[in-house]
């Protein structure tokens, strides 16, 4: 299905395939190294329990790994057929805590035929936790060929 | 163990390893700026520079994590169309934090800061052997709800001065070094 991704083939209402992701700390400190956030509110549990950023004792997963999921959604839809992410707008509703399982999608919400090369789709993006809460919502530009 | 030590192990790059990760180190602290020291409309251009590395790349998409083979397998990345892996475009956090260390721009090291929202603009797309440099812009403060309020631009270019990335980063932050320093002793400060 990939393969045959073009600005042509796709509808405005297509809903693109969805990204899940248990968080651990674990993952949260291999995300700290990769990304060289090493903010204590990610990767310091004893220090979350008093600091509390986030009115919360635990670590909370980097805004940035939500930021970066919702991009994965476009980057494994568009990227092999050449298509390019243009602009991400997101808001970070709520915090993350270790061990919560999101799950990350897109819906293409329109079309714009600019010409060869620069024709792209607008997007609405999302992360929902395993309570059905949006912790992320945001939109997208993505170029297509 | 501590988790230091903990994330220590999970270290495979060379930025990685000279990364000074102790973000609750009093003299890292000492270096940065604070929400009423911030002067907006001061632009200031980093005098470090990050040179891209495969390593770099393979490393950030696996913390995501993103196994798109276009961002490690340059035979990959050359059926689809590409002229070499490249980056995920997330990628450009580890680029802002490696090099925002100190003054303007080291308010996204704060302990104690919130990230509620982002607009990241991607103009080309980062590949191996970019040098990249990067501008920093104070944008706007503001107090909301009792709580600090940032939104900075930040511009990555490469070695021949074409944009990259263009950044409209939003961050809640303690007021004051006061605060801070309260933060890094594990204690309430945002709301303080």
């Amino acid at each position: 299905m990939a393969n045959k991704l073009t600005f042509e083939s796709v509808n405005c209402g297509d809903m693109l395939p969805e990204v899940k992701q248990h968080i651990t700390q674990e993952d949260m400190w291999r995300h700290a190294v990769t990304s060289l956030d090493y903010n204590p509110v990610h990767t310091s549990p004893e220090w979350c329990k008093t600091a509390q950023v986030f009115g919360l004792p635990v670590t909370v997963m980097h805004g940035n790994q939500t930021m970066s999921l919702m991009a994965t959604v476009i980057t494994s839809w568009a990227f092999p057929v050449g298509g390019r992410l243009k602009k991400i707008e997101v808001k970070l509703i709520k915090p993350v805590p270790e061990g919560s399982t999101c799950t990350y999608g897109a819906t293409v919400t329109e079309k714009h035929p600019i010409g060869k090369g620069q024709d792209f789709v607008a997007l609405d993006l999302w992360a929902m936790n395993q309570d059905g809460e949006n912790v992320a919502v945001g939109t997208a530009q993505v170029t297509l060929p | 163990m501590g988790y230091l030590e903990e994330m220590a192990k999970y270290q495979k790059t060379e930025k990685q390893e000279i990364f000074s990760a102790d973000f609750l180190e009093r003299q890292q602290i000492d270096d940065y700026e604070f929400w009423d020291e911030i002067e907006i409309g001061k632009e200031s251009a980093v005098p470090i520079k990050f040179e891209v590395k495969a390593e770099d790349m393979k490393a950030y998409a696996e913390g995501v994590p993103d196994a798109n083979p276009l961002f490690y397998d340059e035979e990959y990345a050359k059926k689809c169309g590409y002229d070499g892996i490249v980056a995920h475009p997330m990628f450009t956090t580890q680029v802002l934090f490696f090099l925002l260390s100190k003054g303007h721009g080291s308010w996204i090291r704060t302990p104690g800061s919130r990230n509620p929202g982002q607009i990241i603009e991607w103009h080309d797309p980062i590949r191996v052997g970019d040098v990249l440099t990067l501008k920093t812009k104070g944008y706007d403060k503001w107090v909301k709800r009792g709580k600090y309020y940032m939104r900075y631009q930040s511009e990555l270019y490469d070695q021949d001065g074409k944009l990259k990335m263009r950044g409209f980063i939003t961050l809640i932050l303690p007021k004051s070094r006061a605060d801070v320093l309260r933060f890094v002793k594990g204690e309430h400060a945002l709301e303080a």
